[in-house]
């Protein structure tokens, strides 16, 4: 083990912090890979990954490469534990914050309550000075009164300071001014000044980003220093590294300084480990789908890449305007709709799945903790689709009464037996799920039946047959870590860095010198910053996109560029792909002038990430897994009697035809009549959708059991309830 | 629930689809869109109707515009009524509120049938505003017009595409008559890549699930918007409701509203005669307006569609202000049909308090700034509505800083995008302090907003109501304070304005834009004395003005007296 290299992935999650641990021997040949899980422990967030680690039995001195995962930003933005910030902003705009900008997405509610700021108004303060939209200084900053400000702002208690001024953008000298003076008169506060996060325009979502990030920052430098110490006083003396919501790791010092970037961290490496896994089975275009306790999330990758947004809002929905972030985050869509959603009739007799959820207390009825509500999760309990002998890997025993009554409840009130209430909140769940599989294919302009479908979580492999039938997506791969796949993602990201420059300029060939100037001077502060952590411009990966519209447009379409310096005639063909992206994702294109509106540049360097060598097949055949056979109900596809497969069993190599069940630690694979599965060289399970239709190929035992055990069990009546 | 026939899951997956598909042609259009008051204010909507023409599902944007659509596609089908007439790949367009475009000439309403094979199943449509159809004024909008021919291109329900081929002469007309031809263009394009995209989604889900089970779905859906609001009609107060109130032009409005069993009628035939001026409304505007507010008191949250309205009965009488009848003027529409739901709103107040909130500042405030942008020497224009002060509730202080009720989900313009966009410098853009919306809840702050024009030969053009009589507190809550324009002319006198047309700018000059407070609720002597303490603190109010009106004195630490008669202004 000393010879060779020991990564760990350590993720703090809502409920679990999970583990993944790989060791590689010396020739870098074998490896050998341990999961854990132990309890969050919630505030102080390291005791949780001390447990981890210690469950896992690995040693921190011995660790080489560490990726922590954490989850102390949001939960101190949505929990409202942070600090009390004061803000420092343009003469003439100390309000907009407050005044935000000002829609109603619940426009018939008349009582509807726009989101308080989270700087009051005696905190929102104003120094003269101003820049325009072309860097220009009109008036001098005048920092005269800022003594005042800032005793006013010890007076009341501050601990943060955040500074955002008018087209800082553009040019941030006066915000880097103000941002050293403020550190001269008071050098014990924390300040955050608004260009250090984002270098685009719209006022209110920059000096909201940069008051978010004030507000949580202490709370997690605090956090980040527990950590190190704790892991230090282990011995630790490897790499640590940060997971960011861009898809990839930071270093400790650079996320310490701004850690608004984690905030959606959690999201962001199960979609990296999607786009990793494609890379892995060469499959670039994946539709990726994480299926957790209270959510399902997903996202799109195509040729490997993942798109990266700076339009992040949290606690936004179609009842709440929310509040901005404006930090790369990557491009996806959350509903509420996970194991533990709760199903709900309405008035008028209508069933909707979630977003209620039951959490982890009381949590589905099936826990036996008083919940008397019925959640996804019970509902396949109850259609054999989870093991009810071996529920939550035989750590809880299913309280089959409750999930009975709980669904009962929900029949009654649609007028329908329990069996067709189950069916109908799985039916509703996975409706829910396509409809926001469709927000980030179809509605981009892409047919997801181009696509694999990565899908993990809990719940994952459960639902994403069905979805994946719906959508006409032809194959499944359910990883072989899915339920701790966050983890996973993480131990395989780059270190990466996301710079967005808001830049107007016309797409024509004259404008070419400005724009090259524009990424030159933004690669050279990539550069600058990778060298500041230690790492010299040859191991610095840069790739170029821009954002371009039409003339008169404000939405820009992100069009990747190549790597050689922008001249005159590829200004040509950049305006050529521009139109062409625009009419897949639109329908249709103009014969208009084309507007650069910024850069975005992505610049990466690979920091022990490993490498992943598959296995031969084995030759087992597919019955050495088989535990039995029970009956399940795949709502839309019958009731059939399933084979069930022991997840810890399978081997590269193996195949099965549905109905077939595998239940592996931590979550449960449902493969319906007519799919084909078969386990690839990394232990992913490979589901095939349609594959093993009519007759099928008939050659393995193992398919010829599916399809005998395709015999109907009639229409919804359970025999063994 | 009806269409019970069909597995009630089906249907509810089916309805959510078409949520989700109206959603998606809204987002389509948002994206595509080249007008800042599409993209942004989001001055658009999308919808989807059943084949005869009633709205089933309709996405997001304002709730001024969910309406509008099932009335322009009735329009088209009885317009278009021959066998043939009406063809897959197809698309047509209104503007004209004479021939079902219900709002003004700005706004063009795109429709496309969907179909399934032969057969006609759906209607896509949107509807958006468009920043020039040509007409007398830039912008299309003038306070001068005084017949509808003044304000721009009329299309009266015409197709504009055919099976798939847009109709060139007809796009030719569109196009040379606007003064901004590409911004219309690029911005019909975005209306009709969404209408193409709804009806992709329809004709996929119709055939999924086939076409019958698919029109069941639409009609059960409809039938539960109209449960939801028989349900939520039978707990209002039963009765007959008048009121009566002057406006800033000295007419009086009025209206009777008799709420029933099964029905809730809105009577507004005792009004003034149509006006000479564009301020007028289709009678399918004063629809929309009832429909807005009856849905807010009936189920805000359930999804509206042409079922949620079935209820409603609406009397006008033709050539009224209200119902106004071709060559009426009807540019500015949007202020008449705030009216109403303002008039509707304030006669049921004082019987629904749990319900109904004291007043807003209830104007689009719409402006209008054009000019030489002095950085690229092109055209600018600025069409925007303002943000403004919402009224107190019993559950609490007024939102400050909202669109009006017209609106919904739109946005403001950045400073920042502002000043790159149209060249203009915005100074300040603040609360406003003025007085007015005190009581036990305080009524919200409208907003100050200051536009400093760079180059010579601009124009102004504005129409603001409640500039004389501002929000309506209620309960012995104060009224809230006006809306209006301060033009701070470089030279020369400042001038206070609510509407103008035209109006010259020249480099330096500032225009003010000033918003209203809302109205407050209950006497302000009653209002927590923490809260006017924290008020003070916080700017919003002076401590003389603390002791004045809410009898607070904030040096003391304490409320001298309690009783309601103190301070009571």
């Amino acid at each position: 083990m000393s010879a060779g290299i020991v990564r760990v992935a350590a993720d703090v999650g809502g409920t679990f912090t999970d583990l993944v641990c790989f060791e590689t021997d010396a020739e870098g040949r074998r490896s050998q890979v341990r999961t854990a899980k132990a309890d969050t422990t919630p505030p102080n967030y390291e005791e949780g990954v001390m447990n981890v680690l210690a469950k896992a039995g690995i040693d921190p001195s011995g660790i080489d490469f560490l990726v922590h995962g954490t989850t102390v930003v949001i939960n101190a933005l949505t929990e409202r534990r942070g600090v009390r910030v004061g803000l420092i902003t343009t003469e003439g705009f100390r309000d907009t914050l407050e005044i935000a900008r000002g829609n109603r997405p619940d426009f018939f509610n008349l009582h509807y309550r726009k989101p308080p700021p989270f700087v009051p108004r005696r905190l929102r303060r104003e120094v003269p000075g101003r820049m325009s939209y072309r860097g220009q200084e009109l008036r001098p900053l005048d920092l005269s009164g800022l003594g005042d400000i800032i005793a006013d702002f010890r007076e009341e208690g501050v601990q943060a300071v955040a500074i955002c001024f008018l087209h800082s953008y553009a040019d941030p000298s006066h915000e880097r001014e103000a941002e050293a003076r403020v550190r001269e008169l008071w050098p014990e506060v924390s300040v955050v000044s608004s260009h250090r996060i984002a270098r685009e325009w719209r006022e209110y979502e920059r000096c909201n980003t940069a008051v978010l990030s004030a507000y949580v920052q202490p709370v997690a430098e605090r956090y980040l220093d527990r950590l190190r110490d704790r892991l230090g006083s282990l011995g630790f003396a490897g790499n640590l590294y940060v997971m960011q919501s861009n898809c990839g790791v930071d270093s400790l010092d650079a996320v310490s300084r701004i850690p608004i970037t984690m905030v959606e961290s959690g999201p962001a490496s199960g979609v990296w480990g999607a786009a990793e896994l494609g890379r892995l089975i060469g499959e670039p275009n994946i539709l990726a789908l994480d299926i957790g306790g209270t959510t399902a999330k997903c996202a799109l990758v195509e040729g490997g890449n993942v798109r990266i947004m700076t339009d992040y809002w949290i606690e936004r929905d179609r009842t709440s305007a929310g509040y901005p972030i404006m930090v790369p985050v990557v491009d996806l869509v959350e509903i509420g709709n996970g194991g533990g959603s709760i199903a709900w009739v309405d008035d008028f007799g209508k069933l909707h799945v979630g977003p209620r959820s039951a959490g982890a207390l009381p949590g589905p009825a099936a826990y036996g903790k008083g919940g008397a509500n019925a959640t996804t999760t019970d509902a396949n309990l109850w259609l054999g689709r989870i093991n009810r002998d071996n529920f939550c890997d035989g750590e809880v025993v299913a309280d089959m009464a409750a999930v009975e009554n709980a669904i009962a409840n929900v029949g009654r009130r649609l007028g329908v037996g329990i069996d067709e209430a189950a069916r109908g909140i799985i039916r509703i769940a996975n409706n829910n799920m396509v409809n926001a599989l469709k927000l980030v294919s179809l509605n981009r302009g892409f047919d997801p039946r181009d696509f694999t479908l990565v899908a993990f979580g809990g719940g994952g492999g459960m639902h994403a047959m069905a979805l994946a039938r719906e959508l006409g997506v032809r194959k499944v791969v359910v990883p072989e870590s899915a339920s701790v796949f966050a983890a996973w993602g993480m131990m395989m990201s780059d270190l990466r860095r996301d710079y967005f420059v808001t830049r107007l300029a016309d797409l024509e060939p004259d404008a070419a010198e400005g724009i090259e100037a524009a990424y030159a001077e933004t690669e050279a502060r990539a550069f600058a910053d990778f060298e500041a952590e230690g790492i010299p411009p040859e191991n610095v990966t840069v790739k170029r996109f821009g954002k371009f519209r039409y003339r008169n447009q404000e939405h820009t379409t992100e069009i990747e560029l190549d790597a050689e310096p922008m001249s005159g005639e590829s200004a040509g063909a950049v305006s050529d792909r521009f139109h062409e992206a625009y009419e897949r994702e639109y329908t249709y294109r103009l014969d208009a002038p084309v507007e650069m509106v910024g850069i975005h540049l992505v610049a990466s360097a690979e920091v022990g990430k490993l490498e992943m060598t598959g296995r031969e097949a084995t030759g087992t055949p597919a019955g050495s897994s088989l535990k039995g056979v029970r009956e399940v109900d795949f709502a839309n596809d019958g009731v059939h009697a399933a084979d069930i497969h022991d997840g810890s069993r399978l081997e590269p190599g193996m195949r099965f035809a549905g109905p077939a069940i595998v239940e592996a630690p931590g979550t449960t694979i449902v493969v319906h009549p007519g799919d084909r599965a078969e386990v690839d060289s990394h232990r992913n399970v490979v589901i095939r959708i349609g594959a093993a239709a009519i007759g099928g190929n008939g050659t393995s035992r193992e398919e010829a059991d599916g399809e005998a055990a395709g015999r109907d069990a009639g229409d919804g009546e359970r025999r063994d309830a | 629930m009806t269409g019970g026939k069909h597995d009630p899951i089906t249907l509810e997956i089916i309805q959510n689809s078409l949520q989700a598909a109206a959603d998606e042609m809204f987002a389509a259009m948002k994206k595509t869109a080249m007008s800042s008051i599409i993209y942004e204010v989001l001055d658009m909507g999308t919808g989807i109707m059943d084949a005869e023409g009633e709205i089933a599902s309709s996405g997001a944007g304002i709730p001024a515009f969910i309406g509008v659509l099932d009335k322009a596609t009735r329009v088209i089908i009885r317009k278009f009524n021959r066998p043939g007439d009406v063809r897959p790949g197809d698309v047509f367009a209104t503007n004209d509120p004479y021939y079902g475009g219900v709002t003004h000439l700005n706004d063009i309403v795109v429709i496309m049938p969907v179909f399934v094979d032969e057969e006609l199943i759906a209607w896509t449509a949107n509807i958006a505003h468009h920043s020039d159809v040509g007409g007398m004024a830039p912008g299309s909008l003038t306070g001068e017009a005084s017949e509808i021919f003044q304000e721009g291109l009329r299309l009266p329900a015409v197709k504009i595409i055919e099976g798939g081929e847009p109709i060139k002469p007809v796009m030719e007309i569109i196009r040379v008559n606007s003064r901004m031809p590409d911004v219309l263009e690029g911005d019909l394009w975005a209306a009709i890549a969404s209408v193409r995209i709804g009806a992709r989604r329809l004709e996929g889900l119709a055939r999924k699930y086939g076409t019958r089970v698919f029109a069941d779905a639409m009609s059960a859906f409809m039938d539960f918007g109209e449960e939801v609001s028989r349900r939520a009609l039978s707990r209002l107060p039963k009765g007959r409701f008048e009121l009566s109130e002057e406006q800033d032009d000295g007419q009086n409005f009025n209206v009777a509203i008799t709420i029933s069993d099964d029905s809730f009628t809105v009577d507004l035939r005792n009004n003034p005669d149509q006006a000479g001026s564009p301020v007028n409304t289709s009678r399918d505007g004063v629809m929309v307006a009832a429909q807005m507010i009856f849905k807010s008191l009936t189920d805000p949250y359930s999804p509206a569609n042409g079922g949620s309205f079935r209820p409603i009965r609406l009397l006008t009488r033709e050539g009224s202000v209200f119902h106004a009848s071709e060559p009426a003027a009807i540019g500015f529409y949007y202020e008449i049909e705030l009216r109403v739901y303002d008039l509707i709103w304030r006669c049921l107040a004082p019987h629904m308090p749990d319900l109904l909130a004291a007043g807003h500042f209830a104007s689009v405030c719409g402006t209008f700034i054009g000019g030489i942008h002095p950085d690229t020497g092109r055209q600018y224009t600025i069409i925007e509505p303002q943000l403004g002060g919402w009224g107190a509730s019993r559950l609490g202080d007024g939102n400050s800083a909202m669109f009006c009720g017209f609106h919904g989900e739109t946005y403001n313009c950045p400073a920042e995008i502002n000043e790159a966009r149209n060249g203009l410098f915005v100074d300040r853009m603040e609360l406003n302090l003025e007085p007015g919306g005190e009581g036990r809840h305080m009524g919200g702050r409208g907003i100050v907003l200051d536009y400093r024009v760079r180059t010579d030969n601009g124009f102004l053009t504005a129409g603001y109501t409640r500039s004389r009589f501002p929000a309506w507190g209620l309960d012995g809550g104060h009224d809230g304070s006006p809306n209006y324009i301060e033009f701070i002319p470089k030279d020369g006198d400042r001038q206070r304005l609510a509407f103008t047309s035209g109006l010259p700018t020249s480099r330096g000059d500032v225009i003010r834009v000033v918003t209203g407070n809302g109205g407050g609720l209950g006497n302000p002597a009653e209002r927590d004395a923490d809260r006017v303490r924290e008020d003070v603190r916080n700017g919003l109010i002076s401590p003389d003005r603390a002791l004045e009106v809410f009898g607070v004195d904030v040096d003391s630490g304490t409320k001298p007296d309690s009783s309601p008669a103190a301070g009571n202004g």
